[in-house]
């Protein structure tokens, strides 16, 4: 395909966005659903909730997809030839696994210009913990010739439950990939797209801007009272969407969270002490998620968590009502003093001064 | 006649992890063996190959039958079996459950005049073939693994998903069933270089054809490849490997096709500290650091390849483009690093925990300068060596929030250091920073200097104290902050003679926490520590050969200074192994006069009701009494000792002539209280009753 789209037919390595599409030609010809990348800020592939919800249940699965990754702490001004706040993953997640994903694997591999015979290819173990989403696995990463280009894990729990049938999941890291694909040591060298004119655009042309601009933001812009208001207002929204019963708006909201907290902790304002706090926070919301999904999506019975954060949410109103009252009779209280206090001075209702002493209207009534 | 076959038997896996495969290689070495005997099964010699994805066993002389087997077994005798109507008691009931008999098929026989039940148990031949099925079912599912894996629809469980299994006995096929998987004889090749299945056409034929496979099969054969590749590179180079074992074993797990290959890269990067470069190396990306004849690190580097050797220079290429990469890193972190003096990342230290309760690594830092201010007061140091101590405590973790240790974090320390000389801090200072950690590993070295020995123990006791303070003293195996291995820090940097008191350092370092306002009871968590290191300190000397019951004599005195109570032990046992006789006897006596003791009566005998004999034990006891008293309260054990010895003919010559328990009351207390003032002499330097 790549031969074709060069000019003078010499055999150039395949550009990135042929990478992607023969990516997805090849996971679309074994039965996935390619997805479009998810609208919505994520740290991995992972997140999206075409796998972490849809890793849940007893349902056949198989997808693909682009997905953007945002990490803040990542950026480093475009100065590091090998590292991004904002980079690409290809994620694949297919339920129950087959038996042959492996060499479906190298397949792919294959599909996008890799000759894995002349490589060396390993399956180096690497399990995954997301204590954030109670979840772990059971993989490897994938070396070519000592670099690791794709992470391939068999889920075995999922915010909190045990994951039946098991779900695997191969996360490519494109740039990584192209990188290789092409034997340039920059990730700005990329070549992105390559035109039947001969004009190419780089990775560079592209994001090295996205880079310097994000990495300023993250660093050294992002507003952090905003940040702290958003993280609290997102997660109160979040128990209002779960008590409603919604699972997947719950998730966005969980999101949301995790960028919040992730830009807070670049621009280096989260303590050590409260890190921990807020990890917790998420991790309550995510785990709530997923019983949730399991309850009202795959239709098991687990217990709603909806119910007790809707309890939470009357309670913290009853609270507020409570409060309002106890101000309200307050002010009446001092209103009630105030009139007493009034009743030695001229009488009149529209009157609130508490002595008559000086007034010009008991002067005049005085007269 | 007995005929036999080999039984071949491969459970094919996705890619094991290296550990657990060399784990369950030796687990295999015993199930095998294990299951066979346990169904009856005779069989030879068992041979055990592994590799990242098969794990095989072959058995040779597998019989095709198991022995038919008749037993005897003799049980009660007839009186206590059968009752008066002529039936079988609970008690032959029992007997014939216990065998595995009928009661029907019990027999009467007499033996020499009496009348026994006798229970026989055939157990007739079976075909081998149907007994494996279920012998080596049974053998996949006692392997032990660290993390088990589930895969695909199946219940079933290991280490990774299992993808086909070969089960023969001799030409036949085992039906062994496994997840949703059924043996039969076809294995599987390496993965590009003899991809896909090849059939095996007999038990024998198993190894061959995995070898023609491009399979080295055994653990042992991928060494041997990997040590003669290594050993060519350093014949041709004239350079050498290093080879930790942790990271060799890994790269043996890591292939089936061993390749050994050199790398380099750009010269540039030995700019770099040699720490960070190997770290990368052996730790990320698993190759072998070579070294010149001067031992310095070389920009060359081995790698052991799972791929086709005919393409080796392609996987050459693009291995020395990773490490291209990661130095890359590394030396941008490096320069990046080195911008700032390294005492500008100290209050950084705010963004690293070092314990939820105890707080950041910035508390730590500084409770361990106001703990170092402590030990140079108490050790009485010099002025310079207090200043460099100081400044080594604050500086101790700076390291910990720059990018190269964020990055490479087994370099702490190591990196502190090179920060410390870049921004000018004298020599000490830095090699205190690096040294600091130390002892990192039982049999390590101490730091080198009283600068880095006082930071170490500054440090450690802090994070010793402070765990223990918040009730997180390690139990049984759970020891997550490495506190035994701090406290035999501790003690080591104190047996080479860093003269603090361990006591008041673990008082001091209480107070320390207490003043930064932890809530904890002083008391009982200070006797916890001097327990725990005495805990420590006890192992130590009993690995040097130390007697428990030594230990516990020492220990009974209430003596809690660890090096008072390792000179006390080692003194004791010197005078022990020089005198045994004498002092074996100053026990027994001791123990006499200790049980005879009554302290209500106090230590003021009358001399005038002494007999000679007692006289002249009193005069001895007496003189005991100063000259002992003196050499401990000058700390000379061994010359306490030799005092004690003294009274050795007198005590002798009291018990045999002296008859304690007189009937005279006034006399029998008198001599009482003779011997309590005795016992009291012995009891200030050890519990003699405990070396009797």
């Amino acid at each position: 395909m790549n031969e074709q789209a060069c000019p003078e037919g010499q055999n150039l390595p395949p550009t990135f966005q042929q990478v992607i599409m023969n990516l997805q030609k090849y996971w679309a010809d074994a039965g996935c659903v390619i997805l479009q990348p998810y609208d919505n800020e994520v740290g991995a592939g992972t997140n999206a909730p075409a796998t972490t919800l849809r890793a849940l249940g007893p349902d056949t699965w198989r997808t693909a997809y682009v997905q953007g990754c945002r990490r803040p702490t990542d950026g480093r001004y475009g100065e590091n030839p090998n590292r991004l706040q904002f980079y690409y993953q290809f994620q694949v997640l297919i339920k129950p696994s087959p038996n042959n994903i492996q060499e479906m694997y190298l397949g792919s591999l294959r599909a996008i210009g890799i000759d894995v015979d002349k490589h060396d290819v390993r399956f180096v173990e690497d399990d995954w913990e997301s204590p954030t989403l109670g979840a772990w696995g059971l993989g490897w990463e994938v070396w070519i010739d000592g670099m690791e280009v794709t992470q391939f894990t068999y889920f075995q729990q999922v915010g909190g439950f045990e994951c039946s049938p098991i779900p695997v999941e191969i996360a490519y890291g494109l740039e990584r990939l192209t990188m290789f694909v092409q034997g340039v040591d920059s990730v700005y060298d990329i070549v992105w797209s390559r035109g039947a004119d001969g004009v190419t655009f780089t990775y560079g042309d592209v994001y090295l801007e996205n880079e310097k601009e994000y990495s300023a933001y993250n660093f050294e812009v992002a507003d952090t009272d905003f940040l702290f208001q958003e993280f609290t207002d997102r997660e109160r929204d979040c128990k209002k969407i779960l008590a409603a019963g919604l699972p997947l708006p719950a998730y966005d909201a969980v999101l949301k969270c995790c960028h919040a907290f992730n830009l807070l902790d670049a621009r280096g304002v989260i303590s050590a002490t409260e890190r921990m706090a807020y990890i917790l926070r998420v991790r309550t919301l995510a785990k709530a998620c997923c019983a949730s999904y399991m309850l009202h999506v795959v239709g098991m019975g687990v217990e709603d968590p909806g119910v007790q954060f809707a309890k939470e949410l009357e309670e913290e109103a009853a609270a507020a009502a409570a409060a309002l009252e106890k101000a309200e009779e307050e002010q009446a209280a001092v209103e009630d003093a105030a009139a007493a206090a009034n009743s030695n001075s001229c009488g009149s209702t529209s009157c609130s001064a508490s002595s008559c002493e000086g007034c010009p209207s008991a002067q005049i009534n005085s007269l | 006649m007995a005929t036999t076959d080999t039984l071949a038997f491969e459970i094919g896996t996705e890619e094991i992890p290296a550990f657990d495969l060399k784990n369950a290689t030796a687990q295999l070495e015993t199930l095998v063996p294990q299951a066979l005997d346990a169904a009856g099964i005779p069989h030879g010699a068992v041979a055990v190959y592994t590799t990242p994805r098969r794990l095989i066993a072959i058995v040779e002389d597998v019989a095709t039958a198991t022995e038919a087997l008749t037993e005897v077994f003799r049980g009660p005798s007839a009186k206590i079996a059968i009752d008066e109507q002529g039936n079988y008691t609970k008690a032959a009931t029992g007997f014939a459950r216990g065998k595995g008999v009928a009661v029907e098929d019990l027999e009467l026989r007499d033996e020499n005049g009496v009348q026994y039940i006798f229970a026989t148990k055939s157990t007739p031949s079976k075909p081998v073939a149907e007994l494996l099925p279920e012998v080596l079912e049974g053998v996949i599912a006692k392997l032990n693994w660290p993390k088990s894996c589930r895969w695909g629809t199946t219940s079933a469980q290991f280490s990774r998903p299992v993808r086909w299994i070969v089960a023969l006995l001799g030409t036949q096929v085992v039906p062994v069933h496994f997840a949703d998987l059924e043996a039969g004889n076809l294995t599987w090749g390496h993965r590009v270089l003899a991809p896909g299945a090849h059939e095996v056409a007999s038990a024998d034929d198993l190894l061959n054809v995995v070898e023609a496979a491009y399979v080295v099969p055994s653990q042992q054969m991928r060494e041997e490849v990997i040590r003669k590749g290594v050993a060519d590179i350093e014949a041709k180079t004239g350079f050498k490997a290093q080879l930790p074992p942790k990271t060799l074993t890994e790269v043996i797990n890591l292939s089936e096709y061993p390749t050994v290959l050199m790398g380099t890269f750009d010269e540039e990067f030995l700019q770099v500290p040699e720490e960070i470069i190997v770290d990368a190396m052996l730790m990320h990306q698993r190759y072998f650091p070579l070294y010149d004849q001067e031992g310095k690190l070389t920009n060359c580097f081995i790698i052991v390849s799972n791929g086709d050797p005919a393409f080796s220079d392609n996987i050459i290429e693009g291995n020395q483009r990773v490490v291209a990469a990661r130095l890359y890193d590394a030396k941008f972190f490096y320069d990046e690093d080195r911008k700032q003096p390294l005492d500008a990342y100290v209050r950084r230290l705010d963004e690293v925990v070092f314990q939820e309760t105890l707080g950041t690594m910035l508390e730590k830092t500084t409770r361990v300068v106001k703990m170092t201010a402590r030990l140079v007061a108490d050790a009485d140091l010099y002025v310079d060596q207090a200043r460099d101590i100081a400044r080594a405590a604050y500086l101790s973790k700076a390291d910990l929030v720059t990018n190269a240790v964020i990055e490479f974090t087994s370099v702490q320390g190591i990196m502190g250091s090179y920060y410390a000389t870049a921004s000018g801090e004298n020599e000490r200072v830095a090699r205190a920073i690096a040294e600091h950690y130390k002892p990192r590993f039982a049999g390590d070295s101490i730091p080198a200097d009283e600068v880095g020995q006082a930071v170490a123990l500054a440090d450690k006791l802090d994070t010793i104290c402070g765990l223990f303070a918040i009730g997180q003293a390690p139990t049984g195996s759970s020891d997550p902050f490495a506190l035994r291995r701090a406290a035999i820090g501790v003690l080591s940097i104190l047996f080479a003679g860093f003269p603090i008191s361990l006591v008041k350092a673990v008082e001091g370092s209480l107070e320390i926490y207490f003043r930064s306002g932890l809530e904890f009871d002083s008391g009982a968590v200070r006797d916890e520590i001097i327990a725990f290191f005495i805990g420590r300190l006890k192992a130590i000397l009993k690995d040097e050969g130390a007697t428990p019951e030594a230990i516990e004599a020492v220990l009974s005195t209430g003596v809690e200074e660890p090096m008072e109570i390792a000179k006390r032990v080692r003194a004791l046992e010197e005078a022990r192994k020089n005198q045994p006789e004498l002092f074996e006897d100053l026990a027994v006596a001791f123990t006499r006069a200790n049980n005879l003791r009554d302290a209500s009566l106090g230590t003021s005998f009358k001399r005038d009701l002494l007999t000679p004999v007692e006289a002249d034990l009193a005069a001895a006891v007496t003189s005991a009494q100063s000259t002992v008293g003196k050499a401990m309260r000058e700390g000379d054990f061994a010359e306490a000792l030799a005092q004690l010895a003294k009274l050795r003919a007198p005590i002798d010559a009291f018990f045999e002539e002296v008859m304690v328990m007189d009937e005279d009351p006034a006399i029998r207390e008198n001599r009482l209280k003779l011997l309590n003032r005795m016992v009291g002499v012995f009891s200030t330097v050890a519990d003699f009753s405990l070396l009797a």
